[in-house]
């Protein structure tokens, strides 16, 4: 092969490669550089304000982050699981070609278009103990719990809302894999009389998996980064039961204006994500499986 | 709908002062800043009732001026980081901002703003009839000053950085129906609030003793100074010790967690506004909070409870002391249109200005203006003036480290005491501990 049709792909990819280098990587140093300095909002990063690991020593030392980023661990644990069970269970029951399916599969998409801040303003009043349609209609049964004003009830309230924006997000995928699953084989199960259970688990699953893995990998990342509707629903309280990592980071950022200490908290939060990530890619393969 | 006597006369007032004034105000501005006609200023406004009273005021002041005014709105608490960042610059897009008073030190300590006395001594952009003097003192030093003692107080030192605009202190609302209904009386004592809170929690069904701010950060933090000023605590004392784990602090932290357990559902979560609407929407029988109260409560599209709310000064416990708070408006020193600024400042803070909006349900500003006959009649003055005279200007700290202990410390803490999660004192003595790093980090205990 010529030197030139060796080199073309190369040439195609390179400006794709420059917008990644420009808008993705540089930011990514520049954090990593500003980490080791204490350095204020609004201030230029001087030679005197470097200090080294010892921001990463005080963040690894300090309670709250601790605090926030095991809230972050379990949040993200129970509200991607739910989201898998029930994204894709919502596919398997909305594959079929039946009347009306256009307009319902619209219907569960709508979540996941709506701007992030905006779900968590709707979601703040749909959980209000005063005028919230929630309360509204337990107090037929004579309840009118406290849900943003008590620290169990506030995670509940938040996972909640995390897994009504984001299950769609797992049954588009799903829904678009089964799709494109391979009939035959389908097919070939029914005729060895396998029931319609039989050749969810057996079939239909294992065919799917590398994209489920990819939409695994995907919606954890998501979570692990999630900030908005926390703070728009309870600014991470009451005390830190719902406080989030990246919303620990925006406060350390905008309320300590401490710029510095929040590149490092994020480095630990890429690291954090970098590691699953790793993990789930490394245990599964599912680009490997997909390249098949 | 129905409209009040207190609502029409309130419109009438404003209509008056809105037609006679844009000729006065364009006669004494239209000389003195005629070569700044055609200039435009952008201003950082927050979304606030004061505020949105004052915003429909602006269209007179371009064409009185000419100077076109360009509002960047935003929710209050979230202006510091546009301000900071914009202030930061060499040259900053904002000419004008409103500051909350909590910032004050900490903007004047960055060298972001501009001192005002050299532009109010220039008399080719001072207004003559200004009258700096008629705007109400407690407002015009715990807002304007700055470099006095401890940095913020009024005293040697201090210099003027701003105006104050939306200023507030702190009022006690009650329900008179509720109170006649129970047979309780105004409350002067905090004896007498707690009574009243039990009283109406027990009896009445739906309704809440106090409705308080309480939300996790600066809302729970911001409740709970509240009752700490008169319980005699402090926050840091004057060698800038944490004293929130004193005897004083932990007994306003108890009476502040009783009053979230006899207060509405829900209160332990609330912001300001939700704290206000529980009041307006007849879920609260009381509130001892901003006086910003004073426009919503008679506004009948807002309010539930127009023709049923008394007013009295905030209770006394150890001593009378209240809130002295709200915001300001500053010019930035990085600001190129400073002149224009200026006018924009002084016009808005002007004497017949300050009738207009508080006719129409913002926050008074000058004593001229709470003399003003009309006012007196939709206005609850005689309460209004003692508690000005009550305002404490050593409420909170105003110093650069505010925030962070606010929002990261107290307002962690304080909301983990009001939601059952922790003890009080143990947990005021961890707070304590972690003021104390914060200002040790800052360099305050340094020999």
């Amino acid at each position: 092969m010529s030197l030139q049709r060796r080199l073309t792909p190369y040439v195609f990819a390179a400006p794709a490669v420059a917008i990644m280098v420009i808008g993705l990587f540089y930011p990514v140093v520049e954090a990593l550089r500003l980490s080791f300095y204490e350095v204020r909002l609004g201030e230029p990063i001087s030679p005197q304000a470097f200090r080294g690991l010892t921001i990463f020593l005080e963040a690894v030392q300090d309670p709250s982050v601790r605090d926030s980023m095991a809230v972050t661990l379990e949040f993200s644990v129970i509200v991607v699981t739910l989201e898998m069970v029930l994204g894709v269970g919502l596919a398997l029951v909305l594959e079929a070609p039946i009347r009306g399916m256009t307009v319902l599969r619209t219907l569960f998409v709508l979540p996941m278009m709506i701007a992030p801040i905006c779900v968590g303003l709707i979601w703040r009043y749909m959980f209000d103990v005063n005028v919230g349609p929630i309360n509204g209609w337990l107090s037929i049964l004579d309840l009118k719990p406290a849900w943003l004003a008590e620290p169990g009830l506030a995670f509940f309230a938040i996972c909640v809302t995390d897994i009504w924006q984001f299950t769609p997000f797992v049954f588009v995928l799903a829904l678009a894999g089964l799709q494109g699953l391979d009939r035959s084989a389908i097919e070939a199960a029914r005729i060895d009389g396998a029931s319609a259970w039989q050749t969810i688990v057996y079939v239909k699953l294992p065919l799917l998996a590398p994209i489920l893995m990819i939409t695994l990998l995907m919606r954890v990342i998501d979570a692990l980064r999630g900030l908005e509707v926390v703070y728009a629903m309870t600014n991470g309280g009451p005390g830190l039961s719902t406080e989030l990592f990246s919303l620990h980071i925006y406060k350390s950022a905008f309320v300590t204006q401490r710029m510095g200490y929040s590149a490092a908290l994020s480095v630990c939060l890429l690291i954090v994500t970098t590691a699953l990530s790793a993990l789930l890619l490394t245990r599964t393969s599912p680009l490997r499986r997909l390249a098949r | 709908m129905r409209i009040s006597r207190r609502n029409a006369l309130g419109t009438v007032l404003g209509a008056g002062f809105a037609a006679a004034c844009p000729a006065y105000i364009s006669r004494a501005a239209g000389t003195r800043w005629a070569s700044l006609k055609g200039q435009s200023i952008v201003v950082n406004w927050p979304s606030h009732p004061h505020y949105d009273v004052a915003k429909t005021l602006i269209p007179e002041f371009t064409a009185a001026t000419g100077i076109k005014v360009e509002l960047d709105e935003m929710q209050y608490l979230r202006m510091k980081d546009a301000q900071v960042l914009e202030m930061s610059k060499p040259q900053g897009d904002y000419d004008v901002i409103v500051y909350v008073i909590m910032w004050k030190t900490e903007y004047v300590r960055r060298n972001f703003l501009t001192e005002l006395a050299p532009l109010f001594a220039n008399d080719e952009l001072a207004m003559p009839n200004y009258d700096a003097s008629d705007i109400i003192t407690a407002y015009y030093e715990g807002l304007g000053l700055v470099g006095g003692p401890r940095g913020y107080l009024p005293g040697p030192g201090a210099k003027l950085y701003g105006i104050p605009y939306g200023a507030e202190c702190s009022v006690m609302a009650y329900r008179k129906d509720i109170f006649a209904k129970y047979g309780l009386t105004p409350p002067k004592t905090y004896d007498d609030m707690l009574h009243a809170a039990h009283v109406v929690k027990e009896k009445e069904r739906g309704m809440g003793g106090l409705t308080q701010r309480a939300q996790a950060g600066h809302q729970v933090t911001a409740g709970w100074l509240y009752h700490l000023s008169p319980y005699e605590g402090q926050v840091i004392d004057d060698r800038f010790e944490p004293r929130v784990a004193d005897p004083a602090a932990i007994k306003a932290t108890e009476v502040y967690k009783e009053f979230i357990d006899t207060g509405p559902l829900g209160g332990a979560a609330f912001d300001f506004g939700q704290c206000i609407n529980s009041f307006l929407q007849g879920q609260s029988a009381m509130y001892c909070d901003s006086i910003s109260i004073f426009g919503p409560a008679r506004d009948p599209s807002k309010s539930k409870v127009t023709e049923t709310v008394g007013y009295v000064v905030h209770p006394k416990a150890n001593r009378y002391s209240g809130e002295l708070g709200g915001f300001g408006l500053a010019i930035p020193r990085n600001s190129a249109r400073r002149e224009a600024a200026f006018a924009f400042l002084q016009w808005m803070t002007a004497a017949q200005q300050d009738v207009r909006v508080t006719a129409q349900g913002g926050q008074p500003t000058r004593w001229s203006t709470l003399d003003h006959p009309d006012v007196k009649k939709i206005y609850p003055v005689d309460v209004y003036r003692e508690c000005l005279r009550i305002s404490n200007p050593d409420w909170r700290p105003i110093i650069n480290e505010w925030t962070e202990i606010s929002e990261k410390v107290l307002g962690v803490r304080l909301s983990e005491i009001i939601t059952g999660k922790s003890e009080i004192k143990p947990t005021m003595a961890v707070a304590a501990g972690e003021i104390k790093q914060i200002m040790t980090r800052a360099g305050y205990y340094k020999t």
